[in-house]
């Protein structure tokens, strides 16, 4: 069997060993022949003398810069647009689609996840409540056990524990979950206004490689972290500072030798171990600024950069800790909490005090450690006062100052995703403003997708 | 005065059914007090009535505070009633006597010898007194309501220890009183000599006005029983200033809100338990002995769990002896129970964990992380201002064992 090679085999490997070299055989010909071009040479000329279509570029008048009144194309129309690719927009587009509308989702980097994998944040924090009893199920939970069926996906995946899991293995499952559920996917499609009617969304503009487009939607789910959408939409929101950290991963943590230093000696702050063998993920809080400052985020960007190179140097310096090396920084930096939504709802820090029960609840929030108890989210902090057809899904939910921390969470960020998507679905069937959506339909459905809601 | 020598049957009884009385009366208080010990709830009015009535606690903590508390008119009621009808608590009222009484009676039966002659009470009375005038009783932890009180801690579960011990003191006292029947009430009780001087007292003052009036009971002249209590005073008050001068512990435990200055708090908390028992938290328990022995069976906070809320003043109602005074909700953010303190080799933050529970939870606003261009990590800095040691950083904390951030008291912190 093992001589005998298939016709597949012997493409893949004639594909390996050179494309340019493989030409003696009429079938490969053919078959490369895709990938070539008409040219006969790799690149191929798509367009001659082109000047570009629709173009409006700014001019320079009397000194300031115009951008001029033009018509954006219409990349397409959809029910739901979900703006912003990770954990929260991912579950709201996968939710609202599974409910039965049709969903697009855009995201500006390259991969899904966000800041979970882009930001390799990459333990999961804030499921679990005081008992110790997990609180974050539905999509969320769904992807957890598919990481867990996958090889290397995931690591202290027991009840109670907060598990690590790996960054490329997310982005792999939500690229297959997102394939699955039929979603129309745009990566590298970076939001950037609101299309607004009457003080009402109806659908989001995107910068990209193809220029400045818009896609119309019924509902838009503003999944951005940032809050992009519902401000560029005049929803009033709190803009708050925080910490901006970068996270890198270190690796050859399992060829250290720690009979060469003592205890003392020994370097702290090496991060926490991921489901690579000998690869640590290290968080770095950083300082608390304004992480919607173009400056502020260039100024963090080199300082941190400088410091992890500056800090893995130190490290390996230690006696025995010679192997350890800088694997990468993420290319995401940390932001925490920039732009909060005024909702109609806010979720207080009272609320875990009093263990207060939301009677339009979508969700329910866990603690860090397990130390408090389970704290209820109501549909109406994912509602903008005044603006329509909006709804926020995240870290930028409508929350008090002490809750955010919570509320940015990654499981979190699940919960409020799914309810934004299934609200939205809702409000697109029944052809009513998401406020004004039958929430006893939307708990229904989100039980259905397995959610819990206390 | 023949009839009293020689009591007819009608005599005997009158003063039969008399006995059947009282102690029915002291059946009554019994279950009187019992229930108003009990761990109901939301009753801190009937928690802090059964050792407020002691005269004893009353009078040593005016002496020691130099306040009068609206609490301490229960106790100088009983004391005032004391002047004239000679120990009429015990006889009609204390609980305490009553169990006592019991197990003496079992001693009698069992043909003990009732205990008759030496008076230590006496001596407890005095140098506690006496230490109070300078701002340390030191025996008033043995004013038997105190001691009855103390029993209920066996209700709470989270007391279970202190329970046992003072469970245990008072199963001691009842076999002492199995042995030597009365040893308690005559021999021991503070408050029952505290009666004893008022009686002598008010006997005294009358006989002066009435002197040609003949007063029941034996002779006193009442030089003897004045020259013991001036030097009992004195020898309180002097080894209260010894103690005052070198009984400064190394550590210093936390206190309710509003207790007053160790010192005092030591020696002027009658160890009653109200206090633990009101907590609706549970985070006041009874010191085993870790802060030296002066304190032992003392309240002290601890945060493992919770902490000392910003809208709760319970345990500063129910102080029968005014060692936690002066708390309202208006001023509870200002009042200190301790300081809190980062242990940075424990914080999350140290190793760049993600976490703000202490910042979070702290109802004052006084924790805030500080990023440290140095170090390149959040530090929490805690504002001396506003802390007041509530402890809700500490409850909240989810590093374990230990708490990276924990209340000191304010002595240590500084």
């Amino acid at each position: 069997m093992k001589n005998q090679m298939t016709r597949r085999d012997c493409l893949r490997i004639m594909g390996m060993s050179g494309i340019g070299i493989g030409t003696g055989l009429g079938i490969d010909k053919q078959l490369l022949a895709q990938d070539i071009g008409e040219s006969g040479f790799q690149s191929s000329v798509i367009a001659t003398n082109k000047v570009q279509d629709n173009r409006s570029n700014a001019v320079l008048i009397d000194g300031k810069v115009i951008q001029p009144r033009r018509q954006l194309p219409v990349l397409t129309e959809t029910d739901v647009l979900v703006v912003g690719g990770g954990p929260a927009g991912i579950v709201a587009a996968i939710a609202a689609r599974r409910a039965g509308a049709k969903v697009t989702i855009v995201e500006r980097y390259g991969h899904f996840g966000g800041l979970w994998t882009g930001g390799l944040v990459l333990l999961i924090l804030g499921h679990i409540a005081k008992g110790p009893k997990q609180v974050c199920q539905g999509i969320g939970e769904e992807m957890m056990r598919r990481l867990e069926k996958m090889d290397g996906a995931i690591i202290n995946r027991r009840p109670g524990s907060n598990p690590t899991v790996d960054a490329e293995a997310v982005k792999y499952l939500m690229v297959e979950m997102i394939e699955e559920a039929e979603v129309q996917v745009f990566l590298h499609c970076w939001g950037v206004d609101a299309v607004t009617q009457n003080n009402s969304l109806r659908g989001a503009v995107f910068e990209s490689k193809s220029g400045r487009q818009a896609i119309l939607a019924k509902v838009v789910i503003d999944a951005t972290g940032d809050g992009d959408i519902f401000a560029a939409a005049g929803a009033q929101f709190e803009h708050r500072s925080h910490n901006v950290g970068l996270v890198s991963r270190i690796g050859n943590l399992d060829r250290i030798d720690k009979t060469k230093t003592s205890d003392t000696e020994k370097p702290k702050r090496l991060g926490s171990a991921t489901p690579v063998r000998g690869i640590n993920w290290v968080n770095l809080t950083g300082p608390e600024v304004d992480g919607l400052d173009l400056a502020t985020l260039t100024r963090m960007e080199m300082n941190h950069r400088k410091y992890i190179w500056n800090k893995t140097q130190k490290v390996r310096k230690v006696p025995g800790y010679d192997n350890v090396y800088l694997a990468e920084t993420a290319p995401q930096l940390g932001v925490r909490i920039t732009r909060i939504l005024n909702g109609l709802k806010t979720v207080k820090v009272n609320d875990i005090k009093n263990s207060t029960r939301h009677p339009d609840v979508i969700g329910v929030g866990g603690a860090s450690n397990a130390e408090h108890g389970e704290w209820q989210i109501p549909y109406g902090a994912l509602i903008p006062q005044t603006v329509d057809n909006v709804l926020a899904a995240g870290r930028c939910i409508s929350c008090d100052i002490r809750m955010a921390d919570l509320v940015r969470l990654i499981p979190n960020c699940f919960v409020t995703g799914q309810a934004a998507g299934v609200a939205a679905a809702v409000a697109v069937r029944d052809r009513c403003k998401p406020r004004d959506a039958n929430i006893t339909e939307i708990q229904k459905i989100l039980r259905q997708q397995e959610a819990y809601l206390g | 005065m023949s009839n009293k020598k020689l009591p007819d049957d009608s005599a005997i009884t009158q003063t039969s059914t008399r006995n059947h009385f009282r102690l029915l009366v002291r059946l009554v208080c019994l279950i009187g007090a019992v229930l108003c010990l009990l761990p109901i709830r939301d009753k801190d009015a009937l928690l802090a009535i059964v050792p407020a009535l002691s005269p004893f606690v009353a009078v040593t903590s005016i002496l020691a505070t130099k306040t009068i508390q609206p609490i301490f008119g229960l106790g100088l009621i009983t004391g005032l009633v004391a002047l004239f009808r000679h120990r009429w608590f015990c006889r009609w009222a204390c609980p305490m006597g009553l169990c006592l009484d019991g197990a003496s009676c079992l001693g009698r039966r069992l043909k003990r010898k009732p205990f008759q002659t030496m008076s230590i009470g006496r001596w407890l009375l005095a140098l506690t007194l006496g230490g109070a005038i300078l701002g340390y009783p030191l025996f008033l932890w043995s004013d038997p309501l105190a001691l009855f009180g103390g029993l209920f801690l066996l209700t709470e579960q989270h007391q279970l220890l202190a329970g046992v011990v003072s469970f245990l003191l008072v199963a001691l006292l009842l076999i002492f009183s199995l042995l030597w029947p009365h040893v308690w009430c005559r021999g021991l009780c503070p408050l029952g000599a505290f009666q004893d001087l008022l009686s002598t007292m008010s006997r005294s003052v009358r006989s002066i006005l009435r002197p040609a009036t003949d007063l029941p009971g034996r002779d006193h002249s009442g030089h003897p029983v004045a020259r013991r209590t001036i030097l009992g005073l004195l020898m309180g008050s002097a080894s209260a200033s010894i103690l005052r001068i070198t009984g400064r512990e190394p550590s210093q435990p936390l206190r309710p809100p509003g207790a007053v200055d160790e010192l005092t708090f030591k020696g002027l908390c009658s160890r009653c338990g109200n206090c633990i028992r009101s907590c609706p938290h549970n985070i006041i328990r009874r010191d085993t002995g870790q802060h030296g022995l002066a304190g032992i069976l003392t309240p002290v906070l601890t945060f493992d769990k919770d902490y000392c809320r910003e809208d709760c003043i319970r345990c500063t109602r129910v102080c029968p002896s005014g060692a936690i005074v002066g708390v309202n909700l208006d001023n509870k953010p200002d009042i200190q129970i301790g300081m809190a303190q980062v242990d940075m080799n424990l914080c999350l933050l140290g190793e760049d964990h993600e976490c703000s529970a202490c910042m979070r939870w702290c109802p004052y606003n006084a924790i805030r992380y500080v990023f440290s261009e140095a170090e390149y990590m959040l530090v929490p800095v805690i504002d001396a201002e506003k802390c007041n040691g509530c402890g809700a950083c500490e409850a909240a904390c989810p590093t374990s064992p230990r708490k990276a951030i924990r209340v000191f008291s304010k002595v240590k912190a500084s």
